[in-house]
Parts: structure tokens; sequence; C-alpha cells
């Protein structure tokens, strides 16, 4: 009831509004009271370029993102100067879509009501044949100006803190009032400290010498890496100047800075060795159940994460387009759901249980077929398990062919988060996630079910756990399958980080048998304590020696020495049988 | 059911004529143009893998130790030979440098220090064995004295084999990189690819691996190959026997490791071309298939896996190129499970199969459950 | 007989696995040529004792000593304490089960043990003629060149026992050795160790009360009761002694 009243009376009130704007504006009140639409409609038809710029550049006092957008379609000449037959010019823009003889509808630039005719019939205007409203250099000067300040004032924190720091660029000291008007005002710490960096380093160019010194001052305080080049052009010429005070603070300031940047540096490689941590244990985990628990050396462990990733790749597919593939000369199509883009992101939801089946099911196959038959002679698991890796990569590289194939991965993954200038990177956060959420799922199944209490009374007694009525056969395929579902899901989660090929998991298994061995077999903690260790190291070495190679094989040398001390790993599983 | 050694089925005298046939009758075939210079070249690499199987078998089926690293020591002879036959290029090379030509790539203009003494023959022969042999020294000490054993032996030399890898694909190291050596030209004056230079490699090459096989068949029926087979049975027990049996692992890991690089450093004149992919585990596991298949614990077995499994290479790799590795990893997984002695143990399980059948045709009574040979050992 | 110098001197001797103490204050003492039986119930630490004094366990505490305290056996290894002349034959039967009787002693026999040697050494008629001698104490003459592995677990357990006499050790340290055995080859082998009673120092380990009776034959018995020496003595004054009826040979006597 009262919206229909509203609406009926918006008509009334709109021209009322326009009144009153005319009204102010005749009197020169506040321009504040004048809506930005107003003000432009006015600058445009301004009589000389000098009135332009005033009316512009009163827009200082109230700049909003919605002034850029007019300044930006008044300089790409979108506003168009309508010349009635009186001789009234009245800006507006155009809308619709063009008739057949190349005419536009158009509003008002000053309310965006539509423009009649004396008639009350619309007015169209051809875009060729009509004028637009140009700008000059001043003119745009005056735009870049009010516009600088709107982005200081943009209600998006991350715009408008970029524009405080750019703001600082030139250290131009005529910056600094607005800058220290807009700190008065400023609300977010972030853009507070924001604005704090950008006063002092325009400061630090100060004529007085106590400002500068209080300016190196400020930013030593805020760790500021934006002002480390400048510090040090500063800290050069109070020298050259001799200017001690200034120096002395720069140098300050300086080694604050610095102290600082090394700091970041540490936490991201410790990030980084985390995250690193986090894949070799994704990658490893299942090989602690199935080599550290059962004594399997798997070495089609590879080719199982390959496998999960290939189910992820597959599921992908269905969910879009679908998927043709050719192996051994058949040619095999699956049809796909062409799931709009937005509802892709659910295929990965889909895919981890996928993968995680796909590798648990070859797996049980593997356990069947040949892994059964060698439980107590480990060298030869590892080399029947190489056979059947060989026939697996292969089966793989005919199937989905030997090249890369793609898999997209969430477009969040390749977002970032900042906290006191150390980055995490999303897709690093989510393999630290992944990591966690695997290994509590682990800790679940072999501590909180009943097949883990078979598992774990098998694998440390397994005559003893027969005695009792256990199916050992039984326990031994489920455990090996979960081993093997496990590396299903490693693939999943690798086919988001990296590339997936034939020989995916070849270049993980290295490093995955190297942390079940540190950790110490038969341990799941040690596994995690080890992944996390190497991780760590790989990254602090990188970092130090700066290439990745000779880091990796120095980390090669450092597990090869760290078993001198612990031949057995971290945890030592001790028996009193002779061999 | 332990493994025996069936080197005495084998007999001297076929052993011998085996020899004989190779080193002499193969050679003299081919000057006489019965054997194209492509099939005896051809065996010239099998022979060089044989050898490099006899050294894996010496470890494996003798002492129990998977090295998955001997294709590294074997790629490694390669490499020092490499260096030589480069250096020996001269100024034939593409950019007619003194230098080699992927130095010249690489923008150096002087043939680096450790290079240097590679224009000697004796100093590249030398370290064809000095430099594998102390690479297996080192971490053969580390890996024994801290008693690492079984698969986890094999998974340390797997990381080693790795790591290596890793450090030779690198240009920095100024071994080649990725493309490795190649386009050699002379060796000792002799052009490598004349017929008459290849078909001396070749004879060198038999006569290494006849030399090879004798050697190990005296040692190991010494006392040493009794206590290389104790420690390979129960370890404990030889240490217990007051013997300190990181040092003799380590001793034959060593001479294992020098003829793996032997034989490397006779391959890459032959072939041709030494690059880092040589180096990689999977090269060492292929080798140990060629072992599995011929028989482990002989000296006979390796050499028959070798060319056999090379020689099927050689054909299904042009005839069924996509099939191939299908081939080898599947029949790879069926000797494991279904023939521990391999090709050469073939005969005696067949005779035991037959032997079983018979007994129970023979019993009445319902036949007891084999035992289960693994229990046995302590 | 105390101021003879000890052979092996045990002293506050200490070893827990995960919290269970195995060994605990042990104190033992070995003269030259004694013939010593040690008896305890299961969990007493007998064969963790025998596993400290061969190398296999480090204690955590305490010290032992060899040969009037001219060595400290835990600063040595396996092989350096086997080549002092401590055998062992171990619990379960332990030998080459791929070697033939004879190189199952072969490779016991006393002399270098080094690559070299074992290279180029070649067996004289001495030792063959040793070997021989050796096959027919443990009555394996007629087995020599069989697989050891093939032997009946008796004879394997002689094998073993053949394989210290090889060794010419000073000390025989026999765990269990009349496990499995039929009652005759139980006299045979505590004959065979009254044999060489004198000759070497033993120390048996033995659960089977009446082959302790047999070998024992008044010499010193040690019982071990939670890692701890309970009470030493003739084997008819342990046997009274109330402790031990209490932990062990009460029960045992009860069921006999």
């Amino acid at each position: 009831m009262l919206k229909s009243i509203f609406k009926t009376l918006a008509p009334f009130l709109q021209s009322g509004l326009q009144l009153g704007v005319a009204f102010s504006l005749i009197g020169s009140v506040e321009a504040r009271e004048v809506s930005i639409r107003e003000m432009i409609a006015s600058a445009t038809v301004a009589k000389t370029p000098a009135e332009q710029r005033q009316i512009i550049l009163s827009l200082k006092s109230n700049p909003s993102p919605e002034v850029v957008k007019w300044f930006d379609r008044w300089k790409s000449g979108e506003i168009f100067l309508h010349e009635d037959s009186s001789g009234v010019i009245t800006p507006v823009v155009l809308t619709g879509a063009a008739a057949g003889d190349d005419s536009f509808a158009t509003v008002r630039v000053s309310d965006g009501s539509p423009l009649l005719a004396v008639d009350s019939s619309a007015v169209r205007i051809n875009p060729k044949e009509v004028e637009f409203a140009e700008t000059d250099s001043g003119l745009r000067r005056a735009m870049r100006e009010v516009a600088d300040l709107a982005a200081l004032a943009d209600p998006d924190l991350s715009k408008r803190i970029r524009a405080i720091q750019d703001s600082a660029i030139g250290q131009k000291s005529e910056k600094l009032p607005e800058l220290q008007l807009l700190l008065t005002t400023e609300k977010h710490p972030k853009a507070v400290r924001a604005l704090e960096e950008s006063i002092a380093i325009i400061q630090l160019r100060s004529p007085l010498a106590g400002e500068r010194v209080a300016a190196c001052e400020r930013l030593g305080k805020l760790n500021s890496l934006a002002a480390q080049d400048t510090i040090r052009t500063i800290l050069k010429e109070a020298e050259a100047a001799k200017d001690l005070p200034t120096a002395h603070a720069a140098k300050t300031a300086l080694s604050a800075i610095e102290g600082h940047i090394s700091r970041i540096n540490a936490a991201g490689t410790v990030f980084r060795g985390i995250s690193l941590g986090s894949v070799l244990l994704v990658v490893a985990i299942g090989l602690a159940i199935t080599f550290g628990l059962m004594g399997i050396i798997n070495m089609a462990h590879g080719e199982l994460i390959a496998l999960g990733a290939y189910t992820t790749y597959v599921i992908q597919n269905i969910f879009a387009a679908g998927l043709n593939l050719s192996p051994f000369g058949i040619s095999i199509s699956i049809p796909g759901m062409n799931l709009p883009a937005g509802s892709m992101g659910m295929y990965f939801v889909v895919a981890l249980p996928a993968s995680f089946l796909a590798a648990a099911l070859v797996g049980l196959l593997l356990e069947r077929a040949v892994i059964q038959f060698l439980y107590r002679r480990p060298l030869e698991s590892l080399l029947a398990t190489w056979g059947i890796s060989l026939v697996l990569q292969q089966l793989l590289r005919l199937v989905f062919g030997a090249n890369n194939v793609q898999v997209s991965s969430p477009s969040w993954l390749s977002g970032n988060w900042t906290v006191n200038d150390v980055v995490f990177g999303w897709n690093r956060v989510f393999v630290i996630g992944f990591a966690a959420l695997i290994i509590v799922v682990t800790w679940l199944v072999l501590n909180k079910t009943s097949l883990g209490l078979l598992i774990r009374a098998v694998m440390q007694n397994r005559n003893m756990a027969a005695c009792m009525g256990v199916r050992t056969e039984r326990v031994n395929m489920m455990t090996f399958a979960f081993g093997c579902g496990l590396a299903g899901l490693a693939g999943a989660f690798l086919s988001q980080i990296g590339n997936v090929g034939p020989s995916l998991g070849q270049n993980y298994i290295v490093d995955a048998f190297m942390t079940v061995v540190v950790g110490g077999v038969g341990n799941i903690l040690g596994t995690v304590i080890s992944a996390l260790g190497i991780g760590m190291a790989d990254q602090s070495l990188q970092q130090y020696l700066g290439n990745p190679v000779i880091g990796k094989i120095l980390v090669l040398g450092t597990i090869i020495l760290f078993l001198q001390w612990r031949p057995a790993g971290i945890f030592v599983t001790r028996s009193r049988s002779l061999d | 059911m332990p493994s025996q050694p069936f080197t005495g089925r084998v007999q001297l005298p076929v052993l011998i004529l085996a020899a004989v046939f190779l080193v002499v009758v193969m050679p003299a075939l081919n000057a006489f143009g019965i054997i194209e210079n492509f099939t005896l070249n051809l065996w010239g690499k099998y022979l060089c893998y044989s050898i490099m199987a006899i050294s894996i078998d010496l470890l494996w089926g003798y002492t129990g130790l998977l090295c998955l690293g001997q294709a590294l020591f074997f790629t490694l002879g390669g490499y020092m030979m490499g260096m030589h036959l480069m250096l020996m290029i001269g100024k034939l090379g593409q950019y007619k440098s003194e230098l080699p030509d992927f130095m010249v790539f690489l923008g150096h203009t002087e043939i680096p220090a450790f290079w240097q003494p590679f224009y000697s023959f004796p100093f590249a022969l030398a370290m064809v064995f000095l430099v594998p042999g102390l690479l297996s020294y080192v971490f053969g000490y580390l890996a024994f004295r801290s008693r690492i054993k079984g698969v986890y032996f094999s998974i340390l030399t797997q990381a080693l084999t790795y790591g290596m890898a890793l450090l030779f694909f690198k240009n920095d190291l100024l071994m080649g990189g990725n493309n490795g050596f190649t386009d050699f030209r002379t060796l000792l004056g002799a052009d490598l690819r004349t017929a008459s230079t290849q078909r001396i490699l070749y004879i060198c090459t038999a006569v290494l691996m006849v030399a090879v096989v004798a050697g190990c068949k005296w040692l190991t029926n010494s006392r040493f190959g009794l206590i290389q087979r104790a420690i390979r049975d129960s370890e404990n027990r030889v240490l217990f026997s007051g013997y300190a049996t990181a040092n003799f692992k380590l001793f034959i890991f060593v001479t294992s490791a020098m003829i793996a690089a032997f034989a490397g450093a006779l391959y890459v004149p032959q072939v041709g071309i030494i690059n880092p992919s040589e180096m990689t585990t999977e090269k060492s596991l292929e080798a140990v298939v060629w072992v599995a298949l011929g028989g482990r614990g002989t000296l006979v077995g390796p050499v028959v896996g070798a060319i056999s499994v090379n020689a099927l290479k050689s054909w299904a790799t042009r005839a069924y190129p996509d099939l191939w590795v299908l081939i080898l990893g599947g029949t790879f997984v069926l000797i494991v499970m279904f023939m521990p002695k391999g090709i050469v143990g073939l005969p005696s399980q067949i005779q035991e199969i037959i032997a079983k059948i018979r007994r129970r045709s023979l019993q009445a009574d319902p036949v007891q459950p084999a035992i289960s040979s693994e229990t046995a050992d302590p | 007989m105390s101021q003879k110098p000890f052979l092996l001197a045990a002293e506050g001797l200490s070893k827990s696995f995960d919290g269970f103490k195995a060994i605990n204050d042990l104190n033992f003492y070995l003269d030259e040529g004694e013939l010593r039986t040690v008896i305890g119930p299961n969990g007493a630490g007998k064969t963790t004792f025998l596993d400290i004094i061969t190398g296999r366990t480090q204690p955590d505490e305490g010290t032992l000593l060899w040969d009037d305290a001219k060595h400290d056996l835990l600063k040595l290894n396996e092989y350096e304490i086997y080549r002092l002349g401590i055998g062992r034959k171990f619990q379960t039967p332990t030998v080459f089960n791929d070697h033939t009787v004879a190189e199952n002693l072969i490779l016991s026999l006393a002399g270098s043990r080094g690559i070299w040697h074992s290279l180029f050494g070649k067996i004289t008629s001495d030792q063959r003629d040793r070997i021989a001698g050796i096959l027919t104490t443990v009555k394996l003459a007629d087995h020599a060149h069989r697989k050891a592995g093939a032997l009946a677990h008796g004879q394997k357990q002689w094998l073993e026992i053949g394989m210290l006499l090889a060794q010419e050790a000073r000390l025989l340290l026999v765990d269990e050795p009349a496990a499995g055995m039929t009652d005759e080859e139980t006299y045979r082998t505590g004959e065979l160790l009254l044999s060489l009673a004198g000759k070497y120092t033993i120390v048996v380990i033995e659960h089977d009360m009446t082959f302790v009776r047999q070998i024992s034959q008044g010499r010193k018995v040690t019982v071990l009761h939670q890692g701890h020496v309970l009470c030493e003595g003739p084997v008819d004054q342990v046997q009274s002694d109330e402790r031990v009826m209490e932990v062990y040979l009460g029960r045992k006597s009860k069921a006999a």
C-alpha cells in the first residue's frame, strides 16, 4: 500500500528535488547538497574552461567512485550535448539499443530521467550527428586530482590502500594536507597504517631536519618495506650533505626494516616448508600404511597417485563437456553433463571420493592377484610392484596419452592472504589443510574404527591375531586397499597444484619412501614429523643456497647421515627376534 | 625353500664352449662378413649389460643386497670414459673448438681444471674405477655402519641414484647436462666409427665378461663366498660368528660397483652416447629384471637374462612399441611370483614339480600341506 | 675362590624395554673354568642378559668386564666380543640353513675373520681333522654334506654346539640347549656339556630341572627373578630356598 503511494508520488518528489538543485546552483550554495550528476551536468555545459575546472575541483570535497565513473564517461565521449530548438543545451547519455536509423534513446546526465521534447516525445539522437562534451588537458588534470582523492576514499579497502600507497610516489609535499586530513577520518587500521607510511615517506623530503628524522623513526617503527629504497637514497644524500641526525635515523630505520625482511623471509620459508612437508605427507601417508604397517614396498604407489589424478581429470570432464579416449585403437566417448561454470567447482567434491575408490579398487586387485603371495618377502614385493608400476604407467599413457592433461583448479586457489607482509598463497593453505584433513581421517580410521583395531592387531602380530579368529587375509586386503586409496586421494590433491601426466607419481615416489623411512616404519606420527622436517629442510636449504637441485641433494645426504644416528627412523619399533 | 646355487648344473665344458664362441667365433664371423657389424655391435652392448647384471647378482643373489643404484655406477664409469672421448674429439666438433661442444654452447672458453687430466687415457681408466669405487665406498660405509639392510638399503640406493641423476641433469656440473656426451671420434688413436675398432671393443667386452664370470666363480667358491651367502641368509648369525659383516658387505659393494663401472666404460664407445637418463633407478630396476629372469644366485643366470631380455627388447620395441613396456612389466611380475629361480633354475623347478606330482600319485593318504618355507628361518 | 680373577664380572646392570625392567641391578661373577647354570621363570631376563654379554643389547647402566677386567664388553660390538672368545648358542637353533653342516663348521672355525683370509686362506689339514673330530663329537659325521636346514631340530641344536666348539671359545653361552629334544637327546646333550666342563667356561640357561640337576652336580646355580639375582648356590640348596620355591620352583614342584 505504502509502496504504491510512494510510486505515484515519486515523479513529484523528483521534480521538487530538481527545483531545489536548480535553486542551489543559482544561489551557489554548498555544492555538497547538489547531486554528483548535477555537478557533472553543469560542468559539461559551463561556459568557460576555467568555470568547468572550478566545478570539477569543487567535487574534491566529496570524492567518490561515482565521480570517477562520470569522469571516465566524459573523457571517453559518452556525454552528448543535445541542443533543442530553443537553443537549450542538455547533457545526455545514450541508453538502450540502436534503432533502424542508428539513433538511441537518451537520458539526462543530471538526473537520469528520459529527455523529452516539447511534445513530450522521447528525444532520440544519432551519436554521429550530435556533439559530445569534450575535455582539455587542464580539465583532465583537475579530474585526475579529484580521481586521486576519490581513490584515497574508495570504499573498497584494498583499492583505497593501493591509492594511499601510490600517493607517496614522487614524495610530493602538496599531497600531505590531503593525507593528513584523511588520517583524521580513516577508521580501518590497515588504511591508517598505509596513510602514516605514505605521510612519512613524503616527509623524508621535508626541508625541516626534525621532521625528516621523525619520518625515518616512524618508518622504522612501521617496518615499511615500501620506504626501504627511499630511505637508502635519503641516507646517501644525508651522508653527502653531512646531515648526521638524518643519516643516523635513516640507518636505524633501515636496520629495523632489514630485520623485518629477514623475519618475513624466515616466516615465508617456514610456511613454504610446512606446505611442502604437507605435500610429502599426503603423498607418503598411503605408503606409511602399506610399507610402514604392512612391510610391502609398493613401487606402484606413484602410479596409484597418478591414477587418482586421472580420475579427477575424468570427473572434471564428466561435469563439463565429456571426454573422448582412444586406447588400443578403440574409441571411447564419455558423455559430459555440461554443467555451467559455476557448479563446476563441485566436481572436486565428487572427485575426492572417486579417486580414493578408483585407487583402492586397483589396490584391492593387486593385493589379491600379486601381493598376498609376497607378504614375507619384501624384496620380491618391491620387484613385483615395480613390474606393476611399469604396466600401470604404460596403461595410463595408452589411455590418456603421453602428454600432460589439463585439470582446472578452483579460481580461489590462486589468491593469497597477507599478514604482516608475509604472503600466504591460498594454494599452499589448501595443501596444509588437505594434509591435516587426511591425517585426521587416517588417525580416525586407525584408532576409532573396528577396521583400525583389526589392522593394528594384525600388523603387530599376524599369527596371534589369526589365532584369535581375526580373518587376517581380509584385514590385509582392506589395509592395502586403504593405503592405495590414500594414494588416490594424494593424486586428486596433486592434480590441483601441478601437472597431471603418466609419470606424475614417479616424481614423488623417492621422497615418499624417504619420508616413511625417516619417520620410522609403522608409525604415523613419525611420518608426520619427518614429512614436515624434510619439507622444512628442503625449503630452508633452497632459500639459503638459492638452488633447488643442490638443496634436494643435500637433503638426501642429510637423510643418509640422519640414519647413521637413528637407523630405524625417528620412532623405533623394537623386536626381540634375531633377524 | 632356500634358493640354491645352480652353478653346478651348467657344466664347465659348456661354459668354456660358450666363452670361446663369444670371444673368438663371433668376431671371426664378423670379420668374414657373416655377422653384420650392427649385430656384433648390438651384442657388445648386450655383453656390457651382462657384466652389469653379474655385478647386481653378486650383491643381490649372493649377498642379499638389492642395490637400485647399479645403473648409477655403470653410468659413472661410462661418464669417466666419455670425458676422455670428448677431449679426444679435439677440434673436429661442430664448433671447431678444443672444448667439447656443450661447453662452447654454455659459453665457456677454457677447459675446466677437473677435465684437464682426462686427456690422459690411463688417468681416465683409473677414474673409471676410482670415482664409482669412492662413491660406493662412502655410501656403503655409512649405510652398512648403521646396519641399514634389506628394503631400506634398496630405498636408500634408490634415493642416491635419484639425487645423482638430478645432479647430472644440471648444466652447471659441466658434464653435458641433459644431452650428456656424444659424437665421439677416436679412442687411443683408433677411429671409433670403423668396423675394426668396434670389433676390437667387442672382443674386449667379451674377454672382460669371461674374466668377470671366472673371477666371480672363484670368489663365490672361496670361503668369502660362504660368508657372503651366510650374510644373505642370516646376517646377525654371521655377526655372532665373529665376522665384521659390514666390512664384507662394503667389500662386495665396492667390487660390484667397479665391475659395473668397467662395463659402463666399455659400453660408451660402443654405443656412442651417454646421458643422465641411463642413470635412473628405472634402469637399475630393469637390470634387476634381467637377473631375476635369468636366475639369481648363479653366474650364468644374469648373462642369460641380460641377453634374452635385451634381444627381446630390440625386437619388441620395433614390433610393438606401445605394448613393449606392458610385456616387460607383466613378465617381470610373473617371474617374481612363479619363477623365483629364473630361466637357469627352470629345469630343476620342473623336476621338483614332477617329483611332487609323482609323490602325490604314489601316496594314497592325503598329502600334508606344503610347509611354508619362509617361517623356517629365525 | 674369590682371590682368583673373574672371567666375567657384571655389576649393577639394568635394562628396560619401554618401561619394562628386563634386567634390574644385576650382579653376576663367573670364574674361569666354571659350568654355571642359570635358571629362572619366563621373563626373568635370562636371554636379555646373554644379549647384553654378546653385545646385542646395550644396558642402560652397569658395568660388564671380561678376563680380569682387561676388557670392557660394553664398549665392544658383537664381532669384537666374539673374537675375545665368547660364543653363544641361541635359544632357537640358529644355523646357516643353506650351507652344509661342514660349511657351518668352517664358518665357525677359530682363526682370522678378515676379508683377505677369507679370500685366499686355505683350510689346513689340521682344521680338516678338527672338523671331523667335532662332527663325531656332535654325532653329525654322517650328515657333513647335508644342508643344515634339512636337519632335525635336535641335530640343529647339536650343530650349533659344534659351531661353538669349532670357535674354540673360552666362554660358551648356551641358551636352552635341551629345548625341543627328546629325553635321550637331552641326556646326551648334558653328557656333552659335562665333558666340556673344565676345558671351557660354560653358562647354561635352562628350564628343564632334570637337565639342570644332571649338569650342575653340586656346581653353582644362579636363580634370576625379575632381572635380578635371587640366590646362588648348589642346586639342592637353591631348590630348598623359600623365595625360589615361591617364584619358580614351588610352582614347578607342585606341578611335578
